[in-house]
């Protein structure tokens, strides 16, 4: 993978800012941890050389200069073991004793390069790790006593401090980027399977679908929902290729049939009744075209939901009644049993119009595809959650694996191809109910089919 | 009849032109909305027809305009298939009437028919008659020669329908429309069935057929023979 792609990354950029958070955080701990612990070293040294220096004070004042000389000269010889460094000069400045060179700075605390030691006592001890610390003070007879300790220590335990910490921090950064370039990596690869897809796809391979972990993480989630995205598209899109093949299919057949017809009616002479049959037919042949492209144009306008906007609240069982009374008669004639029972005062909000034709195209549906003697009941009652309405035959009914796809544009059960019609009631009923939320089940009446609408929000 | 014609489509204003002449009236044509405005508002004509899409100004402003100034020329409105919301849309801007294009010509005479002879809105009649068939409205009673006709509410209004467009032609759809208030074409034989039930109560065992059929036009009711 390309190193400017990968820096380019989101994840690389958090883990970069995770580095540089931790390296924030080390350096605080640093300071922290250098103050406390160089402050007690150093307290600790200045402790040891104040009690030195107050020891040799006190021998001095009270037995006199030459006794500390002694002293002095005694530690002196072992001062690269104890690291005491020592200078005593009379009231004059002239060099009584020690181990420092005659060059001394006045009273108080003093840290000091490590030039002043005596050359004889400089034991190799050149480096910058090394200072002289001490305090220098007024003896009561004028003599000046200097009393130091180099700082090693103290010096020593700082460098060791910085220097963990810089270790330590490059190990930070080092885990940081590594861990970054992991992780982004992951995340690239991912995206890289989703960009492939989307590639195919639009390269024209629609079954394509990103690949799922089954880790359930985010970007899981991500290509899980694209992948059910894609799914909903491809059925639309092969639903509307089934629906262009559908009209071409349907329509041919009354086109060609219309076009017979015009043929044979060039030859037959004008004015005869055979002519006049013949125009009266190809005039009814075009007006079932035309119906057939009016259903088409209204179901695609009750889809496009513009009607929406003209929703009324409207008494739904009077519409029910409406339709009862009108098919009661049409049913009987045709052989069948009719019965209705409407709940009254159930209101609406919606199309009259379009929920009357629903329910009359349900109801005409069941009177059409019964064989005659069956029973159809229509029914509206209160449910729990608005009305429930039904429409209910004893005829053959709908096998349950072919439910879903009589709601499809000019679907047509192989029973039910040699009755007129146009295949387009109930897909009219599907683009009804979905433009007034309403829920369609298509249940087995035993025998028959029975229709169930769930009119929830009406009242 | 004198009416006039605002349709910007040639083909649709030559069929309707012609079998307006074949049919005996006189009509005149204008092809865009300003100029069939201008003359629509001399109120010279018995109807108009109007297209809803047309160049200039379209069918509802020009409705709209000639009832603000209150001309109430009986007015048929066109309209193109599958347009849903037409039918309320021509209604409210004040059109008596609307048909669906593309349409029969028979239909378009029933209705213009229908437009022409309605009735005025003071004259309430309390009987209506034709021939020796005769219905009280307020008693909803309904005899033929006498005798008493026993019907179904729905039956009652088909007969009122007719009984009201007496002598003329009466088609499928504006039974469907005035009747049943059903605006869409039913794939059974709603109207049939009710017409052949009507038929059965008041024709039957009468020497005279008073609802007849019209072939490729609809039905009527008439008493002369």
């Amino acid at each position: 993978m390309p190193i400017p792609r990968l820096l380019s990354t989101a994840s690389f950029r958090l883990s970069t800012l995770y580095g540089a958070v931790t390296i924030f955080c080390f350096a605080i701990l640093l300071a922290v941890t250098y103050w406390t612990a160089t402050a007690a070293l150093r307290e600790q040294l200045r402790l040891e050389v104040l009690n030195d220096l107050q020891t040799l004070t006190f021998e001095s004042d009270a037995d006199g200069v030459g006794t500390i000389v002694q002293d002095i000269n005694e530690r002196t010889l072992i001062s690269s073991k104890i690291g005491g460094y020592y200078f005593l000069s009379n009231k004059d400045g002239l060099k009584l004793a020690g181990n420092l060179d005659a060059i001394i700075p006045g009273e108080g605390w003093q840290e000091l390069g490590f030039e002043h030691v005596a050359a004889n006592q400089v034991m190799a001890l050149t480096d910058e790790d090394h200072e002289l610390w001490g305090q220098g003070n007024r003896l009561a007879d004028g003599s000046f006593l200097f009393v130091a300790q180099d700082a090693f220590r103290v010096l020593s335990a700082q460098e060791a401090i910085i220097h963990s910490f810089l270790w330590s921090a490059a190990a930070a950064i080092f885990l940081a980027v590594f861990a970054g370039v992991v992780m982004s990596q992951g995340f690239l690869r991912q995206i890289d399977a989703i960009n492939a897809t989307s590639q195919a796809i639009m390269d024209g391979d629609l079954t394509q679908r990103i690949p799922v972990k089954g880790t359930s993480d985010e970007i899981d989630r991500l290509s899980i929902n694209l992948n059910r995205l894609l799914d909903s598209n491809h059925s639309l899109l092969e639903s509307l290729k089934q629906v262009s093949t559908n009209i071409a299919h349907d329509l041919r057949t009354p086109l060609s049939r219309l076009r017979q017809g015009l043929e044979e009616l060039k030859l037959k002479p004008a004015g005869t009744i055979e002519h006049d049959g013949a125009v009266d037919a190809a005039i009814a042949e075009s007006d079932q075209l035309l119906a057939t492209f009016s259903a088409l144009l209204r179901i695609a306008q009750i889809e496009s939901g513009t009607r929406k906007s003209a929703f009324k609240v409207f008494d739904l069982s009077q519409v029910f009644e409406r339709v009862a009374s009108a098919y009661s008669a049409v049913a009987e004639d045709e052989g069948k049993t009719f019965a209705a029972e409407i709940a009254p005062g159930l209101s609406f909000r919606g199309d009259s119009d379009l929920l009357l034709q629903m329910v009359a195209n349900l109801l005409e549906n069941a009177i059409r595809h019964t064989p005659s003697q069956s029973r159809i009941w229509l029914t509206l009652l209160p449910g729990h959650n608005g009305a429930v309405a039904s429409v209910a035959d004893s005829g053959p009914g709908i096998p349950p694996d072919e439910r879903d796809k009589v709601f499809e544009r000019f679907y047509r059960l192989d029973s039910s191809r040699t009755t007129a019609g146009n295949g387009l009631g109930l897909a009219l009923v599907a683009a009804v109910a979905d433009l007034h939320g309403i829920g369609i089940l298509l249940a087995d009446n035993q025998p028959g089919l029975k229709v169930v609408l769930n009119l929830s929000g009406s009242t | 009849m004198k009416l006039l014609l605002i349709e910007d489509d040639p083909n649709t204003t030559g069929f309707i032109l012609r079998g307006l002449k074949e049919h005996g009236h006189v009509a005149d044509h204008a092809a865009d909305g300003k100029d069939g405005l201008f003359l629509a508002a001399s109120g010279k004509y018995d109807a108009l027809i109007v297209d809803r899409m047309l160049p200039g100004l379209d069918g509802l402003s020009i409705l709209k305009m000639l009832r603000a100034t209150d001309n109430h020329v009986p007015t048929l409105f066109l309209t193109t298939m599958g347009g849903i919301d037409d039918r309320v849309e021509g209604l409210e801007a004040g059109a008596d009437d609307y048909l669906i294009k593309p349409f029969a010509f028979a239909e378009l005479l029933a209705r213009l028919g229908a437009l022409m002879r309605r009735p005025p809105v003071s004259d309430v009649k309390t009987v209506l008659r034709v021939g020796d068939l005769e219905m009280e409205l307020l008693k909803r009673v309904v005899t033929r020669g006498g005798r008493a006709v026993d019907l179904q509410p729905q039956e009652f209004r088909l007969l009122e329908y007719f009984m009201r467009s007496e002598g003329r032609a009466v088609t499928r759809t504006m039974l469907l429309e005035n009747v049943w208030d059903f605006h869409f074409d039913p794939q059974t034989s709603v109207v049939e069935t009710h017409i052949s039930r009507l038929r059965a109560k008041i024709d039957k065992g009468f020497p005279v057929e008073l609802l007849r059929t019209l072939r490729g036009v609809g039905y009527c009711l008439r008493a002369d023979t």
